[in-house]
């Protein structure tokens, strides 16, 4: 398996520098508007996901009646598609292009008793909001590495409450975010530097707004841990990283 | 005075010194290091000896005051049980002693060997919150145990720390502590300025140094910079069963005021005083056997004493002051029964007074880090009155010095262990057999340890 | 002539070899001190110098904080809650808004007060200037301390009165961002997720039970309440309610809990006088209490 997704591999570089000579001659400067799409997949069963008691909380399942909740660790759509895998650059960005920050905010929000999404990447000193949009109390817990400098902190949101806006000030990948309350409740922020993108439930994703070069891709997933591969992006056009996870 | 009773009185001061100094009870308690996970070092200076934190924590009655005190709190398997011994070598000499060998009836001796201390028996801790208990049985070298403190204790009262009660054999409130001495060669064992007597003086029930029975009621400010505190004592010197003849009771007071002098630390002074009765009479059967319990004709005593606890960083200085006072009938030595029995007919020695002296004690410590520590102690006790005009006046005067050192290898918060070296020198004026000074002095190497 | 050097040279280098790790140690703990023990803390008037702590943490601290300030003394296995690792400063009792460094002052006033249902004593008997040196030394463990500053302490309004409206309204507020949830209706940290409460170490903890009586982690005065609850307890699950609870409903609360401990109050008569009842833990948020 690793042999057959290494020649894929290579044959995307290869036709990806194939597409680059071709094309190069013809474009002007298209600076960040590279991008880099591929599938995530997962090789293997997926585990099964557990379901959640949630009878602490009456309104908890309420929400959940008709639709049973489980566990999100694992979510494997048709065909393999492996969700909540964030691939960002790790290398090959100059430090302006890494440390540009994008001004629209991602939300992280309490719905339903579980967080949406699962996992929520952005970037350093990016703003982002947790929301809640239920009719619970719920305590935002986020566990970074206070060494490495992201601090943890630990706020409440009564039903109603406005959303809390902040930001991260280091690279980490992954900070674990707990709500004390419900002990289900479990997801992570994903905090890098440049452009990044999370898969889809097909296991898709697309990192946009990248400039021409070569780049080190990593997918990261919270059971599976990491994968990389060296992309090269030509101006204005598509590198393809697919990346397969194997099951435990 | 004769010579015989001299000799006598002397041989008592000695043998008590003997015998204190051997036992040296200390109440250190790895008991309670193990039960909050705090080293020696956080309660005591130097083990045995209290710093001001183990000073709040023996006086809230043993208990952090972390609502976690009660055994509840503790794994089932925790014993609040502690033993203490120090196996040692030894040097004693005494400049002159009787012995018949010697061609002027006197000479100096000198012994050297390995030895044993008395073993401690500690256990002590909460009952329940607020409620604790101490019990330490305590033996000789030999093995013969006795009750050296048994206690109970209600502690903040009314949640008042200004109202707590011990009630049975205890430590004294004192904050240079006997029974928790630094200091352990035969000479320096106790304290001499607590329990000096005059020669030939029958009273040995005004020694502020031994654990006494009674009860005493403690107040303390939630800091413990302000202490009080009075006990009501039975005038027995802590001996079991009504011994010394019932009904006389003796007071200790006693109280201080510490002060934070911000880079040098807490400095702490007080003031203590023992004002007493016991009996001179003691009822005899079949030809001077005593009647147990049975004695009258009260006589009166007291002490009192100034106390300093000054630091100055990594050195320190305790120094005490004491007065003493005496009737004249213990200074005539009864006190102790036959053959000094007052009772009808009997009449002091022609011109005999009151006896007082003074006594002072400086102890300096150079604490160079919580495991190794420097001691030194110096004591000086001057008669100001002799019972008897017809005595030097110097008779029974002391001086001595100790110094030495201790030193931790290793400091846990489960077990105690020091290795424990020093040098004591003592000098009592008018003790030898020809009257003069005798000298004693004492080396002392040892393996101080507990668990 | 030759063995004898070949013998010279092995030697020296097994020296070298035993010793060479001990160097390297000695340089980095030589670079930290220059770099961390010039810490200082400033209280008031005080400066605490963190070498002049030294000895003090050796003979009280060592035993459950550990030589490096990690928190892994030899006696923190047997110790629970576990004592604070100095190195992350996350701390419990501070008057700054979650996520940020406590003031001197905070770290200061806990020594001496101690944590209450924890291995951590009153050193009440130290005098101002160990606590303060004590304060620089605990910060000298946390490379924090360099990058980062004290958050700015939280305001609190001066206290108003005792009402019978501010008990009730106070009752609300415990509905509302529901307190009760871990604390239990009645306070007896009986809530519905009590028992799954863990740090942030993943390790168990317990709810504060305000029936027991027993003086709250963080200080006993009401301004002390009111700092626990919109400052959090960081490293806890006790989070911050800043956002959430203004400082006029925040006394009411305050208030409130009062009622909920055995000690006799003003607050606990007027609530029984009131009749005052438990909260019903309920799946719809009670309505937002009248103002």
């Amino acid at each position: 398996m690793k042999a057959r997704y290494k020649v894929a591999g290579m044959t995307s570089v290869l036709l990806s520098l194939a597409f680059c000579l071709l094309w190069s001659t013809g474009s002007v400067s298209a600076a960040a508007e590279g991008k880099i799409t591929g599938t995530v997949k997962l090789d293997g069963a997926a585990p099964h996901m557990k379901g959640i008691d949630m009878s602490k909380d009456p309104y908890c399942v309420k929400q959940h009646e008709n639709s049973p909740a489980h566990l999100e660790n694992v979510i494997v759509g048709p065909g393999g598609g492996l969700q909540n895998v964030v691939l960002y650059i790790s290398d090959g960005l100059s430090g302006a292009e890494a440390s540009q920050v994008p001004s629209q905010e991602p939300v992280f929000d309490q719905k339903n008793c579980m967080y949406t999404p699962h996992v929520l990447a952005m970037n350093v000193n990016q703003k982002f909001k947790v929301n809640t949009s239920d009719q619970t109390t719920h305590n935002i817990h986020p566990l970074p590495n206070a060494l490495a400098g992201n601090i943890p902190w630990n706020k409440s949101q009564p039903p109603g409450a406005p959303p809390i806006e902040t930001s991260w000030k280091t690279e980490e990948v992954a900070i674990p975010v707990k709500c004390n309350i419900h002990p289900w409740m479990h997801g992570y922020f994903v905090v890098v530097k440049g452009p990044y993108a999370t898969t889809d439930e097909k296991g898709s994703y697309t990192i946009a707004n990248l400039p021409p070069g070569s780049f080190t891709v990593t997918a990261w997933h919270e059971e599976y841990g990491t994968q990389t591969q060296k992309v090269t992006v030509a101006a204005g056009k598509a590198g393809t990283a697919d990346f397969t996870f194997k099951a435990k | 005075m004769t010579s015989a009773r001299k000799r006598l009185a002397g041989g008592l001061l000695l043998a008590s010194i003997f015998f204190f100094g051997s036992v040296n009870d200390a109440q250190a308690i790895p008991a309670f290091a193990r039960k909050y996970g705090l080293r020696c070092s956080a309660c005591h200076e130097a083990w045995p000896m209290l710093n001001y934190f183990g000073q709040k924590f023996k006086d809230n009655g043993y208990q952090l005051m972390n609502d976690r005190d009660s055994p509840i709190w503790q794994n089932p398997s925790y014993w609040p049980a502690t033993f203490r011994i120090t196996p040692q070598w030894h040097r004693d000499s005494s400049d002159k002693v009787a012995v018949d060998q010697a061609a002027a009836g006197q000479r100096q001796i000198t012994s050297t060997g390995f030895d044993l201390s008395g073993l401690d028996f500690h256990t002590g801790g909460t009952l329940e919150k607020n409620i604790s208990f101490y019990v330490l049985p305590s033996s000789n070298p030999s093995g013969s145990f006795h009750f050296e403190t048994v206690m109970g204790r209600l502690d903040n009262l009314f949640g008042s720390p200004w109202l707590n009660l011990k009630f049975g054999k205890f430590e004294l409130d004192n904050l240079v502590s006997e029974k928790r001495i630094l200091t352990l060669t035969s000479i320096s064992g106790v304290y001499e300025t607590y329990h000096f007597i005059p020669v030939g003086d029958g009273n040995i029930f005004g020694r502020i140094g031994d654990t006494q029975l009674g009860v005493e009621w403690m107040g303390h400010s939630l800091n413990d910079r302000t202490r009080v505190s009075a006990a009501l004592l039975s005038s027995n010197d802590g001996n079991v069963m009504l011994s010394n003849g019932a009904n006389s009771y003796s007071g200790f007071f006693a109280a201080s005021q510490a002060f934070d002098a911000g880079k040098l630390g807490v400095q702490r002074i007080g003031a203590y005083a023992m004002i007493g009765q016991a009996p001179t009479t003691y009822f005899t059967q079949g030809g001077g056997v005593t009647v147990l319990n049975g004695a009258i004709g009260n006589k009166s005593f007291h002490r009192e004493g100034f106390v300093g606890l000054f630091y100055l960083g990594k050195l320190d200085f305790q120094v005490v002051t004491q007065h003493g006072w005496d009737n004249a009938w213990f200074g005539a030595g009864y006190g102790q029964g036959p053959p000094f029995n007052n009772g009808p007919g009997v009449t002091l020695p022609p011109g005999s007074r009151a006896p007082t002296w003074n006594g002072y004690l400086v102890e300096t410590h150079y604490v160079y880090s919580p495991q190794l520590i420097f001691i030194q102690r110096s004591e000086w006790e001057r008669m100001s009155r002799q019972a008897l005009p017809t005595n030097p006046s110097n008779l029974g005067n002391i001086d001595m010095y100790t110094f030495g050192y201790r030193y931790y290898p290793i400091m846990t918060s489960r077990a105690g262990f020091a290795w424990h070296n020093e040098y004591s020198w003592v000098r009592q004026q008018g003790m030898a057999p020809d009257g003069f000074a005798l000298t004693n002095s004492s080396l002392l190497l040892g393996f101080d340890f507990d668990f | 002539m030759r063995t004898n050097i070949r013998e010279w040279s092995l030697l020296a280098s097994a020296v070298v070899l035993l010793v060479s790790p001990c160097v390297c140690r000695a340089q980095i703990t030589e670079y930290q001190q220059h770099q961390w023990l010039r810490m200082e803390s400033h209280i008031g008037n005080l400066t605490g110098h963190a070498r002049a702590a030294e000895m003090d943490y050796r003979r009280y601290c060592v035993g459950c904080h550990g030589e490096l300030g990690d928190g892994n003394g030899e006696n923190a296995p047997w110790v629970d809650p576990k004592p604070r690792d100095f190195e992350l400063a996350i701390f419990k009792c501070r008057s700054t808004p979650t996520g940020t460094l406590p003031t001197d002052e905070d770290l200061f006033n806990s020594i001496a007060r101690g944590l209450d249902r924890s291995n951590m004593p009153q050193w009440s008997t130290f005098t101002k200037q160990m606590r303060a040196d004590l304060v620089a030394w605990v910060k000298h463990f946390s490379p924090r301390w360099q990058t980062e500053k004290p958050g700015t302490p939280i305001q609190i309004p001066p206290e108003p009165e005792v009402t019978a409206d501010r008990i009730k309204d106070g009752q609300a507020v415990f509905q509302k961002v529901e307190c009760w949830k871990c604390h239990g209706v009645t306070g007896k940290a009986n809530g519905p997720s009590a028992a799954t409460l863990t740090d942030d170490q993943n390790r168990p903890i317990s709810a504060y039970d305000f029936t027991e009586g027993a003086r709250p982690k963080c200080g006993d005065t009401d301004q002390d309440l009111y700092r626990i609850f919109m400052t959090g307890l960081d490293g806890t699950p006790m989070p911050s309610f800043a956002d959430n609870i203004k400082p006029d409903e925040a006394w009411d609360l305050v208030f409130y809990l009062r009622t909920l401990e055995p000690q006799k109050s003003k607050e606990k008569e007027i609530a029984k006088q009131l009749g005052l009842k438990p909260v019903a833990p309920s799946t719809a948020p009670a309505a937002a209490p009248p103002q």
